[in-house]
């Protein structure tokens, strides 16, 4: 029923200004945005001079029809899926080393964090001389205990530059992992350790039995909240490989760069970021499905 | 008047006055704000920023309330930089060493400003016969003008590792210098720098091939030249070649490969004048062995290929104040200043203007004094050089060049052939219907 009372109607009022800004921002940063890249994905359109005609769905068709892109998609893929597997198996791994009491845990716990906070050009830079050919350290130490007789090409050969990438990505991200799992960690009631251990349970049992179930929730997070920031991660792979060899490391984020601005397709670019979104937005159901049954219980 | 009232009055006076200054003071803000011109290159070496500065400070010194920031880009990277600039509208007012190729697709797309008047406040005779030829993609109008020369595909080769490996003569064919890279490697030291990354260079690289193999990529009015045997040989020397570089080869830009001729760990390189400078600086005890050539060819009869990228200068149509840019543009060329930039990396940008050339100031330069003959090949060379945007003086010029250089598609090319062992027709295949699409779009 409409609000008669004129104070009510003022309350009504200023309900309505108190949130418009949050209304307006969302428009301007949210929906204006993704209404854009949609209407850009309809079109041809030449990247300096944003003019172009209209193709409908065009664009989608091309791509559904190109194998560059379902190559780019299963790089994401494998990306995703191997990286994120190496920051959970290393984070939690950091996590529990970090829980136990040990001389300059504080010291610890803030250098393991380091990684994460480095900026990503600063990483990949200093990667890229350890992976060097000629002055690189790990081919250097390869060489010098013997175990290559000429350098190896990490980044420019297949499967090493995958390889290279996900090892890289994994040490710059699992320290995210580390801070959610610590935290959880240090929450676990010491009584069910006790109770475990007078049943009889060794460590590992005491792992699987306590201490996983406990992190069951925030890993969850932790995963899904890691494969939406990795499956649009970009400068860390740019920088390293620039997509290659040939397309061999090249994701879907790279690809929308390419289109966008090394072919000067805008369009196309855009149809690409429309087609990772969609992929996005399932991660983001499940997420939000996972964030609902977590309240309800 | 009562007191009250003057009192009044003062008060409505002094309001009125601070309303007025509130309301003048932008105005007069605005007519005193200084020009800012915005200045991009690729080209951006420590001593080439001094020279930069040293410009720049002239020009704000000559013309006050004019302010010139100097802003970097890269080989890689201006062409995402300068799409993104102009499809904003947030464009640089002066672009300076940018391949002419580039400025030949933004013309194309109307997107530059006409240099005619420019290049006369410069002055048409002092540039040498031909220099803005590149330039001249509409008739009687000029997209921009060259600020230098470039041999970007010089072959420079280490003298003492030749009489080590007894190799009496230069290399002049791709037979010779594959024998030659096989007999000087070793010792931790490999035969050449050559790039087989997914990156302008190695297009670049690979178009030089094609020339030397006797081919082009375009017929001289443009259509798809690839399917030619000149383009399979040279796709199978690239890959003859790499045995002699080094395992990172597949991930080399500009700058890798520059590095690794420098640092000795090979015994040739591929690359402009720039290698003088850093030898004399990072590695002296080489330069006494390094000299200069033209690549080989596959054989003797088929002639040098030189490809000059012709570094420009151009203007964005929609820069603001383009008076003050078109000033600044001509003020590059003032010889105090152009000299010093040319001196940045001497042999690396050549004069374009033969005024400068033949002036003491420039000559006495001590890189340029002790590799005379090399610095004299490579200008011969670079007059006569040529690009994708321009393959020889019959071709029509290629606006698309561009695109075609920063899709990778001849890149990717290498890379098929080389690396991952395509199949040399499938691959040529590919490359034709890639260029295809791009010369259609």
């Amino acid at each position: 029923m409409a609000a008669t009372n004129p104070l009510d109607r003022r309350d009504a009022a200023l309900g309505v200004m108190l949130i418009a800004p949050t209304v307006l921002i969302f428009c301007a940063v949210i929906v204006y945005p993704l209404v854009s890249a949609l209407y850009l994905s309809l079109f041809r359109i030449f990247t300096p001079t944003l003019q172009g005609s209209f193709v409908g769905l065009g664009n989608y068709a091309e791509l559904a029809a190109s194998p560059e892109f379902w190559r780019s998609l299963l790089n994401t893929a494998v990306w995703t899926v191997l990286t994120l597997a190496l920051q959970i198996i290393f984070g939690i791994a950091a996590a529990l080393m970090l829980n136990q009491a040990m001389v300059m845990r504080s010291l610890a716990r803030s250098l393991i964090l380091f990684p994460y906070f480095v900026s990503t050009v600063v990483a990949v830079l200093v990667w890229r001389w350890l992976f060097n050919d000629l002055y690189g350290i790990l081919n250097h130490l390869a060489m010098w205990t013997g175990l290559l007789s000429m350098p190896l090409d990490w980044l420019g050969s297949m499967p090493n530059a995958m390889i290279s990438i996900v090892l890289v990505g994994a040490w710059k991200y699992f320290p995210f992992v580390v801070i959610a799992i610590l935290a959880r960690l240090q929450t676990i009631p010491e009584p069910l350790y006790e109770a475990a251990r007078i049943d009889g349970a060794g460590a590992w049992s005491r792992f699987t039995d306590v201490t996983l179930p406990q992190l069951k929730d925030v890993l969850l997070v932790v995963i899904l909240l890691r494969a939406i920031w990795d499956f649009k991660e970009f400068d860390l792979i740019y920088l390293l490989t620039g997509g290659g060899p040939v397309i061999a490391t090249q994701t879907l984020p790279l690809m929308v760069y390419k289109e966008a601005f090394g072919l000067n397709e805008m369009g196309r670019a855009s149809a690409v970021a429309v087609a990772m979104m969609l992929v996005m937005l399932s991660f983001m159901l499940l997420y939000l499905r996972v964030s609902r049954d977590g309240e309800r219980k | 008047m009562t007191d009250q009232s003057r009192n009044q009055m003062t008060r409505r006076t002094l309001a009125g006055l601070a309303v007025g200054a509130a309301v003048a003071t932008p105005v007069f803000a605005q007519a005193q704000a200084p020009v800012t011109l915005r200045w991009w290159s690729p080209q951006t070496a420590p001593a080439q920023r001094e020279a930069y500065t040293f410009q720049i400070r002239s020009f704000e010194e000559a013309n006050p309330g004019v302010r010139v920031v100097f802003e970097a880009t890269s080989d890689e990277g201006y062409p995402a930089q300068m799409a993104a600039a102009f499809a904003s509208g947030q464009v640089p007012s002066v672009v300076t060493h940018l391949p002419s190729f580039a400025v030949a697709t933004y013309w194309a797309n109307n997107l530059l400003e006409p240099f005619n008047d420019v290049i006369q406040a410069i002055g048409p005779d002092n540039f040498y016969p031909g220099a803005n030829r590149v330039y001249e993609i509409t008739p009687g109008q000029y997209a921009g003008t060259g600020i230098g020369n470039s041999a970007a595909n010089m072959m420079w080769l280490r003298r003492d590792l030749m009489e080590r490996a007894s190799i009496a003569a230069v290399p002049r064919t791709w037979d010779q210098l594959r024998d030659a890279c096989r007999r000087m490697q070793g010792g931790g030291v490999f035969g050449a720098p050559l790039p087989f990354a997914r990156n302008s260079m190695t297009s670049l690289i690979f178009i030089c091939f094609v020339h030397g193999a006797g081919g082009q990529i375009f017929t001289p009015d443009l259509q798809i030249a690839v399917d030619t045997d000149p383009f399979r040989n040279a796709l199978e020397f690239y890959k003859s070649m790499r045995e002699f570089c080094p395992p990172g080869a597949t991930g080399y830009s500009w700058g890798d490969s520059l590095t690794a001729f420098v640092a000795g760990a090979t015994a040739t390189g591929i690359y402009t004048g720039r290698v003088l400078a850093n030898v004399a600086a990072q590695n002296p005890r080489i330069a006494p062995f390094v000299t200069c050539h033209n690549y080989p060819t596959v054989s003797a009869q088929v002639p040098h290929w030189t490809f000059n990228d012709f570094p420009s200068v151009m203007i964005p149509k929609v820069a603001p104040n383009i008076a003050m840019a078109k000033r600044f543009a001509a003020h590059l060329f003032r010889p105090d200043g152009y000299i010093r930039q040319l001196h940045a990396a001497p042999g690396h940008v050549l004069p374009v203007l033969k005024t400068i050339s033949a002036m003491p100031e420039y000559q006495a330069n001590p890189l340029i004094e002790a590799n005379r003959a090399a610095v004299d090949l490579m200008s011969e060379s670079a007059a006569a050089g040529h690009n994708l945007g321009w393959e020889s003086t019959a071709h029509r010029p290629n606006t698309k060049a561009g695109q075609i250089i920063a899709s990778h598609v001849l890149a990717e090319a290498v890379q098929r052939f080389v690396i991952n062992n395509e199949p040399i027709g499938q691959v040529v295949a590919t490359t034709a219907q890639r260029l295809e699409q791009l010369m259609r779009a």
